[in-house]
């Protein structure tokens, strides 16, 4: 059995963490929960983050960025009217991880931290350019979500360090944006292949491909063919393949291989044209 | 700090309590044991079923996935909370008018998370119901007469006047 | 949509063909207390709504420790010794047992076999099956000392397959030892076999053969009630509380098991929260039973989701068939070939496979036919009921073989069925002056297809199917009932009937209230205390409205009788000039209540008129199944649907069930349950199947992470569940039974909707939208 502790600033957290280095975190606990629960997370204490004041919930513009706050949850980033409007991508990821109880306690960062190869929000932070603000005892530093996820269940957080926040920047021209996965059934499902994919108005394309490796992967192309929505298919087709290359998918009781594989490209088109899509309508909406 | 029990205070269905619960103990367990409140009930253990759906703050979460201490402060509504005087409340008649009850299991959570539902949005098309009750598992098959029953609260009484707005 | 006091159904639509006899009593037809046909409002349903159901795990006993089992991650292992001081010193704890501290030789059950025992012995034979039972104060410590037991172990090759339990090289699951000196099988891993048949099929002619293969996975039940245990001596006896279907049974094993009196054995059976056929018979009653003497207080087990997995599933089947069919589509012979795989235990498994498996050949026409089956052994948990009882599995490998012939011999595939299927009367097993098709069962095929539109075009990528199936209903019964009319006209129906979501409570209620025109509200029925409730055999193969609905129905008129000769009796009039409807009394010269008579005739001390009755299907030795079946449920499933074809991805467009019923007594209840039926049948068709890890025998998707079964968002956008109703039923009111007919087809229909849409042949369950996207590749690859 565990202590349970609740502090309410960042400097009692901290010196909690110091005190007891095998301390786990507990922001929503539909993670760290199951897995205490199954015996795969032994720890003697849980420090419980939502009362810490640096970590409050909420969402706010932040020198050309949107901030989500640690203790976020998921239902509040699918309902943000700023991250509906400019990050849609990451509201259809959101909107598939688990149930919605689950993302009533959800946060988004804890799902980051959390480090799931096959995270529904990791591709849309990925393609979006997303930044992490660590804390730490002494330090506070910034690092890009496409470097923060080391391996499955992994991060480069340090001893003692937690995340305090995620930014995702705002473009200056419109983009679009679009997320697809593959799950067994219609209904509330973990992915055997997610992925994200944004346009940019220079013509840049992202793809960032989950559950097919150890770590979400983002891919970038930027000769502009694949914003071009005149390029030949058969082009298209070879520049994804190219693109999906990095993947590195695993057969297990969700899917096998070959067909992660397959529907990566599948997935991957149909994402395209979604996006390619979206920043036609932007760039009309003006 | 750390501790091994806590005290704390949950308002459940309207009612003040004050309890000593050690730590580790789920909301589930403190609501079904210490309580006294069954209607609650416990079935995958790991947040997929909706069994276990409670309002916590007015949001319906798998209880079972929360400890009863992160819960200290909030307001807890469950099953045994709805209708007034031992009369159902119209969620609850509803369920029974549209036949969408057989074994049971899965209705208090079926029932909470279209309470959750109905106080977030008077009215809720079909697939906003069927949206907000996908994380109740019913292995008796009644979707859809549960879909029908939440559509038929939806469009009653208590709207006119926002109609009129 | 309303369905409250209302005569239709919720969404389906109930109707009667003209034609079918009337079987119903002349009942003078008045509001008061006729709800036959109607869809009263569900007894217990109020109490469902509310959160005040008590289930199992909701009980509370005074004084009760806890248990918790000790499984082992592997399917079968050597057990050495098992280690259990650490456990022992767990604060809380208070006993830690294995297989060496029960009385030797340890005790085996099972309703077939006597093969189970209480705790494993010497091995394990599947993954779950528990080595030792912790029992302790709080359900904590008790899994705090689980942990603790170290039971030293050596994993051994597992029997996992059905070509592995079939292949003579593979190790033994059940020692020779065990098995009857004479057993023909007694050193392989077949359990049992069976020839069923008819005519000379080596004989018979065919214009053309057509031969193939069809497997279904096991799946699993997932109610979503985990089962729940509780124990504690009673005065010279013991009380036994169970999620259990079969109340007397598990009365029958426990008395059998501590040798006492079935007279010191209650059972309380609360309402289980879903029983599909897992809870019909004892896990670990036996067990909590011994363990409750042993230490002298009550104990309670409640599974996890997980350990119900490892407890309850349906065999695994591989079926061969190879057809002779005529050029016009006419079926020939039939040579059918069928290997279940059952589990290192009986349970009910075996029944499952000869049962559904007699009828191999379906609801049709067949000169010569000559079935085959095996029932294998293997490490995997113990097979038992699952709604359907196999007849899904037998549906789903001759109706995909209907629509081979079709596609082999280019016939239109609602053609080829409508042109076999048995008529009233017809045999559809032959020369066994078994029961013959009790059902217009085309009329079921006609609606299926005009209500999804058989024939009228469709757009590129979507496709139809459909398909039929059949179940024989209980072959032997014994249902006993109660009815007390109290003296303010008011009655309880004692019965032991478990209402598991099926609704039992109410049919019961309606058909007293119909009887003795008590309006619904003052019937109430006490059910699951075998000291309560006479007798019921079991509540299984949708058999209770037949069974037990006649029970009640007969008390009933016992009640009347007594009634009218009480009339007589008081008034001084003859009893022919007595009739009684409605709960009126009509005499010659005036109409009373029944309470008025009460009080007349048992005057200001009371009283009560008791009425009881019965209904038996007695067992047939020479019989195969041990009985006629009572009736044949039989549906006809029709289901529309896209496939995308680049992610293999199913779309469920349409579906319909038409279900020969006989009479609904609940139209409601029926829609719903053929409905919840057809979803679960939607389950196993494409996502639920359990996976066992090839070297140990794990089951790697256990818990509902991975075992997928369908949300609000996986049903159909259209679906509809009709009745047939000729009263032609040996049930009240020409009622059969049903709750099993909504899945029995609804994996060969929406693999003949996939077929027709993609234009691939899909032959193992389930239809996973990876199974389909490979056909396709292999197909265009």
């Amino acid at each position: 059995m565990f202590a349970y502790a609740r502090p309410e600033g960042l400097s009692e957290t901290f010196a909690l963490l110091d005190a007891e280095p095998e301390a786990r975190l507990l922001a929503g606990g539909t993670d760290l929960l199951v897995g205490v629960r199954k015996g795969n997370v032994i720890s003697p204490l849980l420090i419980d983050l939502k009362r810490v004041a640096e970590l409050a919930s909420g969402i706010s513009e932040v020198d050309g960025a949107l901030r989500i706050g640690a203790n976020t949850v998921l239902t509040e980033v699918i309902n943000d009217r700023r991250v509906q409007e400019t990050y849609p991508a990451l509201v259809a990821a959101a909107r598939v991880v688990g149930s919605i109880q689950i993302r009533n306690r959800a946060t988004l960062v804890g799902n980051l931290c959390n480090a799931s190869p096959a995270a529904d929000t990791a591709p849309p932070l990925l393609v979006f350019g997303a930044i992490l603000e660590l804390a730490g005892p002494d330090s506070r530093r910034r690092v890009s979500f496409a470097d923060f996820v080391t391996g499955p269940g992994r991060t480069l957080l340090e001893r003692g360090e937690l995340v305090t926040a995620v930014e995702l920047p705002l473009p200056a021209d419109p983009v679009g944006s679009a997320f697809q996965r593959m799950t067994r059934r219609r209904g509330v499902d973990l992915a055997t292949v997610n992925l994200a994919c944004a346009v940019t108005s220079g013509g840049v394309t992202r793809f960032a491909f989950g559950a097919v490796g150890p770590r979400a992967i983002v891919v970038a192309d930027g000769t502009g063919m694949l914003a071009d929505s005149k390029t030949d298919p058969v082009e298209v087709d070879a520049l994804i393949r190219r693109m999906t290359a990095e993947a590195t998918p695993i057969s297990n009781v969700r899917a096998s291989r070959e067909y992660r594989q397959a529907m990566l490209l599948v997935l991957s088109r149909r994402a395209l044209e979604s996006a390619r899509e979206r920043l036609a309508e932007a760039r009309r909406g003006g | 700090m750390a501790a091994e029990t806590m005290a704390v205070t949950l308002v459940v269905n309207g009612r003040t309590r004050a309890l000593e619960v050690a730590v580790h103990r789920t909301l589930l367990d403190v609501l079904r044991d210490e309580l006294g409140l069954t209607g609650s009930k416990e079935c995958c253990a790991e947040g997929e079923c909706g069994a276990c759906t409670v309002l916590v703050d007015g949001d319906g979460i798998n209880a079972c996935l929360v400890l009863a201490v992160e819960a200290d402060g909030s307001s807890v509504t469950t099953i045994e909370g709805l209708g007034v005087d031992g009369r159902l409340s119209r969620l609850q008649d509803a369920f029974l008018a549209a036949g969408g009850v057989q074994c049971g299991f899965c209705i208090p959570g079926m029932v909470m998370s279209a309470e959750a539902l109905l106080a977030r949005q008077a009215r809720a098309t079909p697939a906003e119901i069927r949206e907000a009750l996908s994380g109740n598992l019913c292995r008796c098959g009644g979707y859809n007469q549960i879909c029908a029953a939440v559509a038929a609260a939806c469009s009653g009484e208590g709207h006119e006047a926002e109609e009129e707005r | 949509m309303s369905a409250g006091g209302a005569e239709a159904g919720p969404d389906g639509r109930s109707e009667k063909i003209a034609g079918g006899r009337p079987r119903a009593e002349e009942l003078a037809r008045d509001a008061r207390g006729a709800t036959i046909g109607t869809s009263a409002q569900r007894v217990g349903g109020f109490e469902r709504v509310t959160g005040s159901q008590r289930f199992v795990a909701d009980l509370r006993l005074d004084e009760v420790l806890h248990v918790k089992l000790v499984h082992l991650e592997c399917a079968r292992a050597r057990i050495g010794h098992v280690d259990t001081t650490e456990a022992a010193r767990v604060p809380g704890v208070r006993m830690v047992v294995t297989a060496a501290d029960l009385p030797q030789p340890v005790a085996r059950f099972g309703p077939g076999y006597r093969d189970r025992p209480l705790l494993a012995t010497g091995e394990t034979k599947y993954h779950g099956e528990p080595v030792a039972a912790v029992v302790a104060d709080t359900v904590d410590s008790a899994s705090e000392a689980v942990r603790l037991v170290h039971v030293e172990h050596e994993q051994l090759p597992a029997v996992l397959t059905i070509a592995a339990a079939r292949d003579e090289r593979s190790p033994l699951v059940r020692e020779p030892g065990l098995r009857a000196a004479d057993d023909p099988h007694r050193d392989t891993n077949t359990l049992t076999e069976w020839r069923f048949g008819w005519g000379d099929v080596p004989a018979a002619h065919a214009d053309h053969v057509v031969e193939q293969r069809y497997t279904a996975a096991s799946t699993t039940h997932f109610a979503i009630e985990p089962h729940g245990f509780l124990a504690a001596p009673d005065g010279a006896g013991i009380a036994v509380w169970s999620s259990i279907q079969h109340p007397y049974v598990l009365q029958r094993l426990i008395a059998d098991t501590l040798e006492l009196p079935l007279a010191r054995v209650r059972v309380f059976a609360p309402d289980p929260g879903g029983g599909f056929g897992g809870k019909q018979h004892a896990k670990y009653e036996p067990l909590l039973a011994v363990l409750t003497m042993r230490i002298g207080r009550p104990l309670r087990l409640v599974l996890t989701l997980e350990e119900t997995f490892q407890a309850v599933r349906s065999p695994t089947f591989e079926i061969g068939i190879r057809s002779g069919f005529m050029r016009d589509g006419t079926i020939a012979f039939q040579d059918i070939e069928i290997d279940g795989l059952l589990g290192a235990y009986a349970d009910i498994g075996h029944r499952v496979i000869s049962k559904s498996s007699y009828l191999a050949c379906g609801p049709y026409r067949v000169p010569d036919a000559r079935i085959h089956v095996r029932a294998l052994l293997s490490h995997t948990p113990p097979a038992t009921a699952l709604r359907g009882f196999g007849s899904p599995q037998m549906a789903w490998a001759f109706e995909s073989q209907m629509d081979e012939a079709a596609r082999q011999l280019g016939l239109d595939r609602l053609e080829i069925r409508v042109r076999n299927l048995a008529h009233r009367g017809e045999e559809i097993v032959r020369g066994a002056g078994d029961t013959p098709a009790d059902g217009d069962w085309a009329e079921s095929v006609r609606r299926a297809a005009d209500w999804i539109g058989w024939g009228d075009p469709l757009p590129d990528g979507h496709g139809r199917g459909i398909a039929v199936g059949i179940k024989s209903s209980a072959t032997t019964g014994a249902s006993y009932a109660i009815v007390r009319l109290l003296h303010d006209g008011s009655a309880i129906v004692l019965a032991g009937t478990s209402d598991m979501g099926q609704g039992a409570r109410t049919v019961l209620a309606q058909i007293a209230g119909q009887e003795l025109g008590v309006p619904i509200e003052r019937v109430s029925v006490v059910m699951g205390d075998t000291s309560a409730a006479p007798y019921d055999m079991q509540t299984s193969a949708s058999r209770s409205t037949v069974f037990m609905g006649t029970a009640v129905l007969n008390a009933c008129r016992e009640i009347r009788g007594k009634l009218r000769a009480m009339a007589s009796d008081t008034y001084g009039v003859e009893e022919d000039c007595v009739a009684i409807a409605d709960g009126t009394i009509h005499l010659p010269d005036r109409e009373i209540d029944v309470a008025e008579l009460m009080a007349d005739a048992l005057g200001p001390m009371h009283g009560e008129v008791i009425g009881t009755g019965s209904r038996r299907g007695d067992h047939v030795p020479e019989h195969p199944l041990g009985g006629h079946a009572a009736f044949y449920e039989f549906s006809c499933t029709a289901s529309e649907v896209a496939v995308d074809r680049e992610t293999g991805e199913v779309e469920l467009l349409r579906h319909v069930t038409v279900s020969d019923v006989g009479k609904a007594l609940n139209p409601a209840h029926v829609a719903m349950q053929d409905e919840g039926a057809a979803i679960m049948g939607l389950g196993q068709t494409l996502m639920e199947q359990l996976i066992f890890d090839e070297t140990t025998g794990r089951i790697q998707n256990l818990g509902a992470l991975d075992y997928r079964i369908p949300t609000t968002k996986d049903v159909p956008l259209e679906m509809a569940s009709l009745v047939v109703e000729n009263e032609d039923g040996p049930g009240p009111y020409g009622a059969k039974g049903t709750g099993e007919s909504g899945l029995l087809s609804t994996a060969p229909a929406v693999a003949s909707a996939v077929h027709d849409a993609a234009g691939v042949v899909i032959r193992d369950l389930p239809l996973t939208p990876e199974r389909i996207w490979r056909a396709l590749q292999e197909r265009d690859g």
